[in-house]
């Protein structure tokens, strides 16, 4: 299982029979000059970060409230969150669609955006790390005059950096990644997403696919993600660690 | 304290507002208006809208292909869910080290993970052909080449063998992260008193000490493999014939090919029952474990 992770970095330069580095650039180049790659690009990179910054925005002061905050219905609130996870996507991707459609909001950039910003596993994470951070400094804030919203900005989100970090990673990752929604909601080809955009690859160049510009495609869609997991990699793991040592 | 207490209400409902606002629009009105839909004729394209009353609920159960997809699905879980949970906890146990090589090798596992679904389905149908890695390897066994992704036999396992491939090592991440929060003292007062071999170390102390990862792991794992997808769609499109056909296939189909969004929505709270009705059934078998 290891080798063929390596393999599969190892690959794009080497279909069945070795082929000299030049050939390989050309590759990418090719995969650059295709349709309209860059422009897939450019529209993965903009709902990743787009959605990401806003999820886990969302998701902290939402943890915040629900770790730190007092109101009524608290609890049952919280027990709501956690119960939309339960719906499994089908069911909400179906009218969700037909919304769209309703808003016109099909084949746009805030139709694939918005309702992923939604993330109870975010505002979970967060919540469980809020609760960590011991509540001396924000009831000296508290008592020194700061109001909610100011301790949140300037105590409590700054102690949690490690949970931001993680919470980021994966929304980065899940929306990079993602192929679905995207799938129902664009429907120009020029919109596309990457992952869409490597499935209608794969069918544009007839029956025989040439696999060498394939996987330089692939690679490229994939270094963002490397790049996050190899620098991150500590966050990540310590991120699932919140997550399940629950029990 | 008391006067405060109105002021902390508000501000508390506000910092949860725009994530209830997103819950409220995007999750819960949507699950609520699939149900109406369920119950309606809905065809976008030619503005016929009109109720059927449980017509299409009747539709889907009836339909032989809806049959195929549920039987397909519930055979993937049953293979797919205890095969990556066993797996990933084994690799949780193996890497579980701080050695530099253990990082490096937990690095790279977790590279499939990481990859998009598409990405990894692309370069899977590439793997599975006739001139692709798979064959290269089982030729030096003197096993035939063949297009696996073609035969109506194999087709469905090869993918079953991608997904355990790519979401074993998620799964084994959180295993390692619940292994590496048991104190090393409580391994040290068990070695004393007796407990040496590996073996016995996972009997008596892992396993149990991990039981909550486990539930949490095949739980998740139940729930995701029910809802398969996009390997489906793009490897075999739910062929060769029906041999790959999973219950979202039969939805996106419904809804976007024949432009049947009452039957899609129908099916899709068919298989949101059966998906509750196996995750309370776990819980059921596994009373000890608490929620929140």
């Amino acid at each position: 299982m290891i080798l063929k992770s390596f393999r599969e970095s190892i690959f794009p330069h080497f279909p069945p029979n070795l082929l000299p580095l030049v050939d390989t650039i050309s590759n990418y180049i090719y995969v650059w000059r295709f349709g309209a790659f860059p422009l897939w690009y450019l529209n993965s990179v903009i709902i990743a970060i787009t959605t990401t910054a806003g999820s886990v925005f969302i998701g902290a002061l939402a943890g915040y409230a629900f770790a730190r905050l007092e109101f009524k219905g608290r609890d049952v609130l919280f027990y709501i969150v956690l119960a939309t996870l339960m719906i499994p996507f089908p069911v909400i991707t179906v009218a969700e669609y037909i919304m769209m459609v309703d808003i016109h909001w099909v084949n746009t950039y805030q139709a694939v955006i918005i309702p992923s910003m939604v993330s109870a596993v975010n505002i979970f994470l967060m919540r469980q790390y809020f609760t960590t951070i011991p509540t001396e400094v924000e009831e000296a804030a508290r008592i020194d005059g700061l109001k909610t919203h100011q301790i949140f900005l300037r105590i409590a989100a700054p102690l949690a950096k490690p949970a931001f970090a993680a919470a980021a990673i994966y929304t980065f990752l899940s929306a990079w990644n993602s192929f679905l929604w995207p799938l129902f909601v664009l429907q120009t080809p020029n919109h596309f997403t990457l992952p869409l955009a490597i499935n209608f690859f794969k069918g544009a160049n007839g029956v025989q696919i040439y696999w060498n510009q394939m996987t330089a495609a692939e690679v490229l869609s994939l270094l963002p993600t490397l790049i996050i997991y190899i620098v991150f990699e500590r966050y990540f793991i310590r991120g699932i660690a919140i997550n399940v040592n629950k029990g | 304290m008391n006067g405060k207490e109105g002021k902390s209400n508000t501000t508390g409902y506000l910092f949860i507002l725009p994530a209830f606002a997103l819950i409220i629009s995007f999750m819960l009105f949507p699950a609520a208006f699939s149900l109406l839909i369920s119950l309606m004729h809905y065809d976008l394209f030619f503005h016929e809208i009109y109720p059927v009353g449980l017509l299409n609920y009747a539709t889907v159960l009836s339909d032989p292909l809806f049959r195929i997809s549920l039987l397909h699905a519930l055979e993937y879980t049953a293979i797919v869910v205890p095969v990556q949970t066993l797996l990933a906890f084994a690799f949780a146990l193996i890497f579980n080290e701080e050695t530099k090589l253990a990082r490096i090798t937990r690095a790279t596992v977790f590279i499939p993970a990481v990859t998009s679904s598409a990405v990894m389905s692309v370069l899977f149908i590439y793997v599975f052909s006739s001139a692709g890695l798979l064959n290269a390897f089982l030729r030096l066994f003197g096993i035939h080449p063949q297009n696996w992704l073609l035969s109506t036999t194999w087709a469905f396992p090869a993918i079953m063998a991608l997904n355990i491939f790519s979401t074993t090592p998620y799964f084994m991440v959180m295993f390692l992260a619940s292994l590496q929060s048991i104190p090393s003292s409580i391994m040290d007062a068990a070695a004393i008193d007796g407990v040496r071999t590996a073996i016995q170390r996972a009997r008596f102390f892992y396993v149990p000490l991990l039981r909550f990862s486990f539930f949490f792991v095949a739980v998740l794992g139940i729930i995701g493999s029910m809802q398969l997808f996009d390997q489906v769609y793009i490897m075999t499109a739910g062929g060769p014939g029906t041999s790959t056909y999973v219950p979202l296939m039969y939805i996106y189909n419904e809804a976007f090919i024949y432009d049947n969004f009452g039957v899609a929505a129908a099916a899709s709270f068919v298989l949101f029952i059966i998906i509750m009705a196996l995750t309370i059934t776990q819980r059921k078998l596994i009373p000890e474990i608490r929620w929140a």
